[in-house]
């Protein structure tokens, strides 16, 4: 299924429970690496970049990654720029949507792209190698799906729900290695400041708050507003045959373009 | 008995009621409220509601805020209202508001506030063609010099044309934004369990709900044109778009469907409402009544123990609508009831209700709509 001399790699964060905070591997990424196991099989390379004492890093061995290549960054260090220079000769990588670590803003695998300079395909649903590059199955909403045929090299960023199915083995685990790898120590390039935000954590949780227009009313309209029910609901049809509700109904699909016809 | 039926003069305490040009609604004796009427008079109180607001500003605007966005099927959703709303609160006197339309646009967006509307009708979502609309968006924010640009932060595309601005143009950014305000953005930290916040950025991928898009103002929604728009530089597209796939209709999830028609309890023949589906090329849905009586699955249960569902086009038949089942349908677009009673809770949901027998409504809608189809009328026909 897959052509010998195409490299692929997929990219992995660390990942932590949502409510218990308990070190796992990351969802999306797990789909992810599910998704680059059938196209790489036994040749895919694995790559986290952090540190290799990352406790969730193990968990990805579970799910099936014999070798798990850990590129040491420092602690506020971007890992775009080495990992960018790590994979040059990857043909294809594989990131997962978003991290549960930290903002999980999804730009990893865009800044990636750009710093490589090769093009990417998002929402990746399913894909498959072809003889001049990869075809792609992407998720788009409302139930539709597009294809898209795209060259290699290239950045597949794998959508949360592809179908994937993930078979935790502790065996796997246990015989899996985490093996670092010295990153070269990457100038910085660009200015640091745009490449990601600098985020203060509010010390209490709380819920957003929604930007709401400030209004400037009267007396009069406030205590209006609060007393006086706007009509809710929309049209009402009553008379007629059901030959013509079934027409109010048609007329309404159209003027709404809900339908073609 | 029947002679005393006949006799009493009996008041419908439901019977139908007219909406005032102020919205408000009334009962007028000896009137009853007609379809034709009530939709113009609903009309013309939002029309009035919307003249009543102001002008944002009067101002010369000397910088602008960018909202930019995908439109679906020629309209906004609600999401992509939220980004323009939120340029527009977040605008100063003198700063304008710029939304730029990726495909066709068939409304007003005046009263979203947006004083300046640029529509680039050929990006329309159903293609594929990232490095072009990258071009094209950032030559409107260059030739603009937009101070800030808001885009939703959604599957549809526009989350990952902003990622690729981004990427490609050196500003502060921030995604997934769930709060904003004049000074400063807000993410949720690690999945939720916290809150983090810098200050506002020149990109902004705002998630949905983060701004309320009713404002009591409203824009002059002024239109580029086309001459206007500068031209948007050749950019190679190095994937092929294959298409989008012919799908079939029952292999989509409730959760991600389009189109619902649905069956309540009122639906006594379910291969009818499965017909009327089938050529609407809706998914099939049910209230919690009708598949406790078997007539569906469990897994196309809608509601607050079954699915939620965010389809532009829902249905209900037959369905009264309970709070337990209005809540799986709180995002869906445009809701038609069709059931006997005017004074079922689905009414108040409803965009439309039909008040009839589901059976012989749904019959006379499949031929109907087989009659359209086969002469493919327009809409003015009728
Ligand atoms: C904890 C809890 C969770 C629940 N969760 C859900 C849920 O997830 N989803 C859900 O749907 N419900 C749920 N329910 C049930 C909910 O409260 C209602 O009982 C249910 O939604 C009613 O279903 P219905 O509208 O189909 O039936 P009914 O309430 O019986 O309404 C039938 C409607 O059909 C109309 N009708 C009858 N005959 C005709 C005809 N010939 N032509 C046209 N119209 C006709 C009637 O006027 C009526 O309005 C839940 C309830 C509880 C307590
Ligand atoms: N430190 C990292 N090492 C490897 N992959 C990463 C790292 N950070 C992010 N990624 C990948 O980029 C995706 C999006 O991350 P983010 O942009 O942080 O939400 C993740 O799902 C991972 O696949």
């Amino acid at each position: 299924m897959s052509t010998p001399s195409l490299s692929i790699a997929v990219l992995v964060s660390a990942g932590r429970h949502p409510v218990s905070g308990i070190a796992r591997a990351c969802r999306g990424d797990a789909v992810a690496l599910a998704l680059a196991r059938k196209l790489g099989g036994d040749r895919l390379r694995v790559i986290h970049a952090g540190k290799a004492e990352e406790p969730s890093i193990r968990d990805y061995l579970a799910l099936g990654a014999g070798r798990v290549e850990v590129l040491s960054t420092s602690d506020g260090q971007d890992p775009a720029q080495p990992l960018a220079a790590h994979l040059k000769d990857v043909g294809v990588i594989l990131t997962g949507s978003r991290a549960e670590v930290g903002a999980g803003s999804g730009m990893f695998p865009y800044r990636l792209a750009h710093a490589m300079g090769r093009p990417l395909v998002g929402n990746v649903l399913d894909a498959r190698i072809d003889e001049d590059g990869v075809t792609v199955r992407q998720f788009l909403p409302k139930g539709r799906r597009r294809g898209i045929a795209a060259p290699v090299p290239i950045v597949l960023v794998v959508h949360p729900m592809a179908p994937a199915q993930l078979k935790y083995a502790h065996a796997r685990r246990v015989a899996g290695r985490v093996e670092a790898v010295s990153g070269f120590a990457a100038p910085e390039l660009g200015d640091a400041s745009a490449s990601v935000p600098a985020w203060s954590i509010d010390p209490a949780p709380r819920r957003p708050v929604r930007l709401k227009a400030q209004e400037n009313k009267t007396g009069h309209a406030r205590l209006q507003s609060a007393i006086v029910f706007e009509a809710k609901g929309g049209t009402v049809a009553f008379d007629g045959s059901s030959v013509d509700k079934a027409q109010i109904m048609l007329n309404y699909l159209r003027e709404h373009r809900l339908v073609d016809f | 008995m029947s002679d005393i039926k006949r006799n009493i003069k009996r008041v419908d305490p439901r019977r139908p009621f007219g909406i005032t040009p102020a919205g408000l609604r009334r009962i007028v004796l000896g009137e009853t409220g007609v379809v034709a009427s009530d939709a113009a008079s609903a009309k013309a109180a939002d029309k009035a509601k919307d003249k009543d607001k102001p002008l944002r500003s009067t101002e010369a605007f000397t910088q602008w805020h960018m909202a930019i966005m995908r439109s679906d099927r020629g309209r906004l959703d609600e999401h992509a209202r939220q980004a323009i709303a939120a340029a527009v609160i977040l605008a100063r006197p003198r700063t304008g508001v710029i939304a730029v339309v990726l495909g066709d646009l068939n409304e007003n967006l005046a009263a979203l506030g947006a004083d300046r509307v640029a529509v680039l009708p050929e990006f329309e979502s159903s293609r594929f063609q990232p490095e072009r609309e990258l071009a094209a968006v950032e030559v409107m924010i260059a030739a603009y010099e937009a101070v800030h640009v808001f885009i939703p932060d959604n599957a549809a595309g526009d989350g990952d044309l902003g990622r690729r601005l981004i990427a490609a143009q050196h500003g502060s950014w921030a995604a997934h934004v769930s709060e904003i305000d004049a000074r400063h953005v807000s993410v949720s930290w690690s999945g939720g369990a916290q809150v983090a916040q810098t200050k506002l950025p020149r990109f902004v991928l705002l998630d949905a709900g983060a701004v309320d898009a009713d404002l009591p103002f409203v824009g002059a929604a002024e239109l580029i044109g086309s001459d206007e728009i500068p031209t948007i530089p050749e950019a190679v597209s190095t994937c092929r778009d294959l298409g989008l796939e012919a799908n079939d209709v029952n292999e989509i999830a409730l959760e991600e469907a389009d189109f619902i028609v649905s069956a309540g309890s009122g639906v006594r023949n379910v291969a009818t409402l499965q017909a009327l589906a089938a050529t609407l090329g809706a998914v099939v849905g049910a209230s919690r009544v009708a598949v406790d009586d078997g007539m569906l699955p469990r897994d196309r249960q809608i509601g607050a123990t079954g699915k939620t569902v965010s389809a532009s086009a829902y249905i209900a038949v037959g369905i009264s609508g309970a709070v337990q089942h209005l809540q799986g349908i709180k995002n869906c677009r445009h809701v038609i009831a069709l059931n006997r009673d005017s004074g079922a809770p689905i009414v108040k949901r409803a965009d439309l209700t039909v008040i009839g027998d589901a059976e012989d409504v749904m019959q006379a809608l499949i031929t109907r709509i087989a009659q359209a189809r086969a002469q493919r009328e327009g809409p003015e026909a009728t």
